[in-house]
């Protein structure tokens, strides 16, 4: 068969009828009409927000993460959770991962697993030796003014890494004879293998940052040795365990959990009771509670309110009570019974949840004659920590005992950063992570003399406050992130249900009895089947619909780069592109005439 | 889920079909499966405009303009001309509207069913005529508001059964398909073109000015007519072998309805005896195919 061409795609113009077919034939094609000019609202590729971003306090591109993985571009998705903070490993075992209580996909069958797959890619970096990613010698040139981040916890590392990467030298003093805050010092190996977060603080340094452990800051040091810095970062946590205020309490076998925890992390020999109390519900309680249980004494946790109002993570109160940790609820201490000195019995009265407090929360107040007595011979008090913060000076502005900092981490004193949990802000390594993210930026905008607000209002992903340290280094792509995609505009045609992949449960027996991690990760297939699970809220992955559903013929594929071209003078602007597209990854605007 | 179609376009932009249309999407997708070696018979339609005036087609494959009436006869001559030239591998496509296939064109299609010409006959159904201004067809579905069914004397007759029509003709291939499953339309077409005799396609397409709804929403009508089983995806071999090529979800037939101004008149009642109509017509489908297997 003959190729067939019509050659013209412009209007025909028969200048005599000699010029016309002898038959009513087509000659050319209808290109020359400009369909497009019947629109009036032009549908645009706009990717959004998904909830997993929005909610991720460390601003995480969580959907990516999926993206690639789907696909097995493992050591693709490390460095995008690089381009955030360089603790994919620690999260993907210690976050709380309120991404998976946002994603839509929880409303449809259950959320992805986001946290399991973190931990894979985590893992993955280090068993690759991938190297985080380098910015462009334009971006990253080396600065020389001096950066000084006092404490290596998660807020000042995450700060003084993004620092390096832009170039600068930032001088880190830690207190402890190693760095880490408490993900070294705090979080038992059990949960966080030391090795893994010795990896991943390697990355840091050899970034560019300069740590200088065993070297507390005081208020001479803070005003000599650190005076002629630009800029200060104080990141010094929340360590100082807060008191019974019970009689008895000032028995030698009466300790902060916190505390406890430190000396084994750092390797101290510490002697504890057989019988042991821990009194608490947040997560020092939780891994004092365990880590004792590993020590092979008998534990009880002893926790003022009910189950529902507990701080520590639901995951870890979980584990505990698997692991077979009786946990008291509704009681309190209030004498600790001591003979010669020795602790041997706590005397406690139980509560009864009233009218809501100042924190949400149903204040636990006393039930008059339902006092009790236990056995026990070591108490662990474990009702929360606050900042130490004395080496301060006075004006740098302080709030019930955190430091006052504006949305950016600035103090009341020009050059004065502070984040983390010395700051008012929920005590999560995530936050901490997302604040040494906003100081670094507000510190290099601070150095460069920009408008810090308005530059980190340009980077932040939805409206719960974090930013995109991507966007903040390499640049504005096109991307309507203060919109946040929902359930309901996905396009649930799309999509099939499928069961969630979870973390195989560990052997409990076993686990108990060691300070080795608990949990294992997933294997590789089920992270590329579960990943594929992700709705891709708001973000384009080139599913085709928008080119299979075009009646105009009016989509094509970019090609030299992602994603797809409109032919606006063909698209009459139907707008089913974008109805079908099944991930809210279009948008329809009004058109300009 | 991704779709599978082919690559290849022959369809060009430029056609006038409206905003939405799911006729100028069927034409495409069906194209796509066919490929090059293809001529489309087309008789008056909405597509006789669509395609574009003399000297321009939207088509890069031969386009035949031929009568009301005749889709059916034009096919079959055709036909006859290519195989008197020796070519036997051209399919020749008549790609009639539902007025053109249930009412004015008929006769030249059971005529050519019945002497099993080797045609693919498609039949895109908007379920009125659409190109003369929305009058009633025998493929109106039962309640629908036409120019000539006004709301007070909706039409209240059931859409003619062509499948059956066209299962009586005992022709090799016969099959239902819609714009809002690509993929199940373009595997249809592949399948019915490795077939000799009269293969028909029936293809429910969407017509947002017609249907009275906003374009955007087309493909999901299509979807939600094969969900709500109103419009079941089957085939039927042979005329005997059924079988249904998506189980619908079963949503009720209240959501298709309720998205469309041609609908916008009925009562809860009488939507109720819609979904018993449609109930009536699956539970019939049913049978057919587990009697057939
Ligand atoms: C036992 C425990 C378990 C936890 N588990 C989890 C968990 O599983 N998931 C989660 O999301 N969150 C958890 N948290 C909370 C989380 O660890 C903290 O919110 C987070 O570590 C805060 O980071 P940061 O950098 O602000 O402070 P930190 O991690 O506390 O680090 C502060 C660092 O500053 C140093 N420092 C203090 N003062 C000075 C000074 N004057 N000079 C020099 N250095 C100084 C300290 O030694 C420390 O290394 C847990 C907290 C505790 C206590
Ligand atoms: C014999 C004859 N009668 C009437 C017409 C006018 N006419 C042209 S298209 C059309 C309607 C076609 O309806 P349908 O086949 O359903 O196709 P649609 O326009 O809906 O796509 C009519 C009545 C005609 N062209 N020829
Ligand atoms: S489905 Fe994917 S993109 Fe959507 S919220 Fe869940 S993880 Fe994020
Ligand atoms: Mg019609």
């Amino acid at each position: 068969m003959k190729k067939r061409k019509y050659p013209k795609d412009e209007i025909i113009t028969f200048k005599s009828a000699n010029e016309m077919p002898p038959l009513a034939v087509s000659l050319g094609s209808m290109r020359w009409n400009k369909t497009g000019s019947w629109r009036y609202i032009r549908p645009i590729y706009e990717n959004k927000t998904p909830p997993c971003d929005e909610a991720c306090p460390a601003g995480e591109d969580v959907e990516g993460v999926q993206y690639l993985c789907e696909q097995g571009k493992f050591e693709d998705a490390w460095k995008l959770i690089l381009e955030e903070h360089p603790f994919p490993g620690v999260q993907g075992r210690v976050c709380y991962h309120p991404c998976e209580e946002a994603c839509n996909r929880g409303h449809y069958d259950e959320a992805i697993s986001i946290h399991a797959v973190e931990r894979f890619v985590g893992d993955y970096g280090l068993n690759h030796g991938l190297i985080p990613p380098r910015l462009s010698q334009e971006r990253g040139h080396k600065k020389s003014e001096k950066i000084a981040i006092i404490g290596a916890g998660p807020a000042g590392l995450v700060c003084a890494y993004h620092l390096a990467r832009m170039g600068y030298t930032p001088l880190v003093l830690e207190a402890h004879p190693v760095p880490g805050g408490i993900l070294r010092v705090g979080i038992p190996s059990y949960r966080l293998p030391k090795d893994i977060l010795e990896a991943e603080i390697e990355h840091i340094i050899k970034m560019g940052v300069d740590i200088q452990t065993d070297s507390r800051v005081d208020r001479d040091l803070l005003l000599k040795d650190l005076k002629d810095f630009n800029a200060i970062y104080v990141a010094t946590g929340a360590h100082e365990s807060r008191n019974l205020n019970v009689p008895g309490e000032d028995a030698s076998g009466v300790m902060s959990g916190l505390q406890f925890l430190i000396d084994l992390n750092l390797g101290k020999k510490i002697a504890i009771g057989k019988k042991v109390a821990v009194i608490g519900g947040g997560n020092t309680a939780m891994d004092t509670a365990r880590s004792v249980l590993r020590l092979g004494s008998e534990v009880v946790v002893v926790y003022r309110r009910s189950r529902a109002e507990m701080p520590a993570i639901p995951a870890e109160v979980e584990e505990a009570e698997h692991e077979g940790i009786p946990i008291h609820f509704l009681a309190t201490p209030i004498r600790v019974i001591t003979d010669q000195e020795r602790v041997v019995q706590m005397e406690c009265v139980k509560m009864e949840l009233g009218e809501p407090d100042e924190s949400g929360r149903r204040r636990p107040v006393p039930v008059e004659g339902s006092n009790f007595i236990m056995d026990v011979e070591t108490v662990f008090t474990a009702i929360g920590e606050s900042p130490q913060l004395s080496f301060l000076t006075e004006d740098i502005q302080t709030e019930w005992g955190s430091i006052v900092v504006s949305d950016h981490g600035e103090t009341s004193k020009k050059g004065i950063f502070a984040g983390g949990d010395a700051v008012d802000q929920p005590r999560t390594v995530a936050h901490a992570i997302g604040s040494g993210k906003v100081a670094a930026i507000a510190i290099d905008t601070f150095l460069r003399g920009k408008d810090t607000a308005k530059i980190a209002a340009s980077v932040q992903i939805g409206q719960k406050g974090s930013v995109s340290m991507e966007r903040y280094l390499r640049g504005e792509i096109r991307y309507n992130a203060s919109k946040v995609v929902r359930f309901e505009d996905i396009n649930l045609a799309y999509f099939e249900h499928k069961d969630r992949v979870d973390l195989p449960r560990a052997d409990i027996e076993k686990a108990k009895q060691s300070f080795v991690e608990v949990n294992s990760g997933l294997p590789e297939s089920a992270v590329t089947t579960e990943s594929g699970r992700c709705f891709n809220c708001g973000v384009c992955n080139m599913c085709e619909n928008c080119w299979v559903f075009c009646p105009d013929i009016s989509i094509s594929r970019k090609t030299d780069a992602f994603g797809y071209d409109i032919d606006y003078d063909h698209c009459k602007g139907c707008g089913i592109c974008v109805e079908e597209c099944p991930r809210e990854a279009m948008s329809l605007e009004e058109e300009q005439k | 889920m991704r779709f599978q179609i082919p690559e290849h376009e022959l369809m060009g932009p430029g056609h006038v079909a409206c905003p939405g249309c799911g006729a100028a999407q069927a034409m495409r997708y069906v194209l796509k499966a066919l490929g090059e070696k293809t001529i489309v018979v087309l008789p008056a339609c909405c597509w006789s405009i669509i395609a574009g005036p003399f000297p321009y087609s939207s088509l890069q494959v031969p386009l035949y303009h031929t009568a009301f009436e005749t889709a059916g006869a034009a096919a079959s001559g055709i036909k006859a001309g290519l195989e008197i030239q020796g070519d036997t591998d051209t399919t020749v496509l008549a790609w009639a509207g539902d007025g053109g296939t249930f009412d004015i064109g008929i006769q030249a299609l059971s005529g050519a069913a019945e002497r099993n010409d080797d045609i693919l006959y498609v039949c895109y159904d908007n379920e009125a005529y659409m190109n003369t201004g929305i009058q009633r067809s025998s493929a109106t579905p039962w309640g629908a508001w036409t120019t000539t069914t006004p709301v007070r004397h909706f039409k209240n007759r059931p859409k003619k059964d062509i499948m059956m029509v066209m299962a009586a003709h005992k022709i090799p291939y016969a099959a239902t398909a819609t714009v809002a499953f690509p993929d199940d339309l373009v595997a249809k077409v592949q399948k019915a073109k490795t077939i000799h005799g009269t293969r028909f396609l029936h293809i429910l397409s969407p017509c947002p000015p017609g249907w009275k709804i906003p374009s955007e929403i087309a493909i999901r009508l299509a979807r939600l007519a094969i969900e709500t089983k109103i419009f079941p995806l089957y085939e039927i071999e042979n005329g005997e072998k059924y079988t249904i090529t998506r189980q619908p979800d079963g949503v009720p037939v209240i959501e298709y309805l309720k998205f469309q101004g041609r609908f916008k008149h009925l009562t809860k009642s009488q939507m109720d005896d819609i979904q018993d109509m449609v109930e009536k017509e699956w539970e019939n489908l049913l049978s057919k195919t587990e009697r057939s297997h």
